[in-house]
């Protein structure tokens, strides 16, 4: 995002806007970083300039820092996927689908989140941190998997490395024996990273929403904790395709 | 993604809203979809949702649209719509209204385990899968508050900027605006309608006379 220095007034209405605190005042008017910017397009959408001075970058839909904005622009349809957002249906649509299945526990690393962003160098070093734990099957249908250059190392492609993005989310799905390794793997790696993640855990559950003890075991003996909000399936869809 | 098993805050406050996505699947139940998820809304709009936004239109129910164009937006198949209830019996009618409907749209709910377990029994609903959350990892030293994050993290895309919250706890302070009409200036950057203006009106009645102020 730009602020034409030519048309804005000096306001700073537009600056809290920005979840990233790139806009500020340069002598008496705002004007935003371009390193700093994720091209959210929260200013421009919300801000309400008083005298349209924000504007969208010319360079925005450049490769590769358009990553920026097809990450961090919810409204945003990314490129890879077709879809808007940066994850996939997960398990919001799972009673249909059953990618996750009985047995298998899905895992999302909800990078840069909440409101931090974190840079592909940071998430490559997540992927890794995966790949070295022998999972090697990100989610096809999640935007980054087009970002990854080599599965078995984790290595994303070397020319995004240098962008960074409001928030993206890694999709995997692995046995419920398996939840330990990982969620060890991830607890490792997050002493590497300048930002955070959170961690999502999908499994599905038994007759009163029982969640199996296996899964709770592993996550209890990992040291991890769950919260008492979750987000649920009601089990009310059915496919027709 | 919308983040909402992530939301922080008291128990008192998570357990008095409950955020409910209607999703068809690609590949599965795309085809036809369309009138199906908009019958739900019609439904849900009968339970009194407090946001709601289809990705048809992407706005949210304080930016000045009618119920009749969010409905009439939704002919787009695939589309998903996103929305918040601000009681547990507005949900329990939302999902009973659904049951007997059956359309077959897949049908999330984010809130507190105990009660959305109590819902779905009285209901006769039997759920399939839960997304835990198992906390934030990392430089959690670099997050905003815990008192800003219980408002920035009811928007799951994170464009809810803590500086504005900030800011709007100012603005509160000082009488330049209501606490309801800035909970609707917190709610419009955060284009999944699940930003719940309700619950950050308390929020901001609460936390208001717990901050200072540096300019007026």
């Amino acid at each position: 995002m730009i602020i034409r220095q030519d048309i804005c007034v000096g306001c700073g209405r537009c600056q809290p806007y920005c979840p990233t605190a790139a806009i500020r005042f340069e002598g008496d008017k705002s004007m935003i970083d371009q390193d700093v910017c994720y091209e959210c397009s929260t200013c421009l959408r919300a801000a309400h300039c008083p005298v349209d001075a924000i504007a969208e970058s010319p360079n925005v839909y450049d490769y590769p820092r358009a990553l920026r904005r097809y990450f961090s622009d919810p409204s945003a349809t990314h490129a890879a996927t077709g879809i808007q957002g940066r994850g996939t249906e997960e398990s919001k649509t799972n009673d249909v689908t059953l990618r996750v299945k009985e047995g298998e526990v899905g895992v999302a690393i909800e990078i840069g989140r909440p409101t931090l962003g974190m840079s592909i160098l940071d998430i490559q070093r997540i992927t890794r941190a995966i790949a070295r734990a022998g999972v090697h099957k990100i989610e096809a249908h999640n935007p980054i998997h087009s970002m990854i250059a080599n599965e078995a190392t984790g290595d994303l492609k070397p020319e995004m490395l240098g962008e960074r993005v409001l928030s993206a989310i890694i999709e995997i799905n692995v046995k419920r024996d398996q939840l330990r390794g990982i969620l060890r793997t991830l607890k490792e790696v997050a002493k590497e990273v300048d930002s955070v993640f959170c961690v999502d855990a999908c499994t599905i559950v038994g007759p009163n929403l029982k969640i199996p003890e296996e899964v709770l075991e592993s996550i209890r003996a990992e040291g991890y904790t769950w919260r008492p909000n979750a987000k649920i399936n009601m089990g009310m869809g059915r496919a027709w395709e | 993604m919308t983040h909402s098993l992530h939301r922080e805050g008291s128990m008192e406050s998570l357990e008095s809203e409950y955020v409910l996505f209607i999703y068809p699947a690609r590949g599965f139940n795309y085809k036809g979809s369309a009138p199906k998820v908009r019958h739900n809304v019609e439904l849900l709009y009968q339970a009194g949702p407090v946001n709601m936004i289809p990705t048809s239109l992407r706005r949210n129910m304080y930016s000045g649209v009618t119920n009749e164009e969010i409905l009439d937006s939704i002919t787009v198949e695939g589309t998903r719509v996103y929305s918040v209830f601000n009681s547990r019996e507005k949900l329990k009618k939302s999902l009973l209204l659904l049951k007997e409907a059956d359309e077959g749209i897949s049908i999330m709910v984010s809130g507190v385990t105990d009660r959305v377990r109590e819902i779905a029994a009285e209901c006769g609903i039997t759920p399939h899968m839960i997304n835990l959350s198992l906390g934030i990892h990392g430089r959690t030293d670099r997050l905003a508050p815990a008192d800003i994050r219980e408002f920035t993290t009811m928007c799951g895309h994170g464009v809810v900027s803590p500086h504005l919250v900030k800011d709007m706890i100012r603005r509160v302070k000082t009488g330049k605006v209501s606490e309801w009409d800035g909970s609707v200036l917190l709610a419009e950057p955060c284009t999944c309608g699940i930003y719940n203006p309700c619950r950050s009106a308390e929020l901001l009645r609460e936390k208001a006379p717990l901050y200072t102020v540096d300019r007026w």
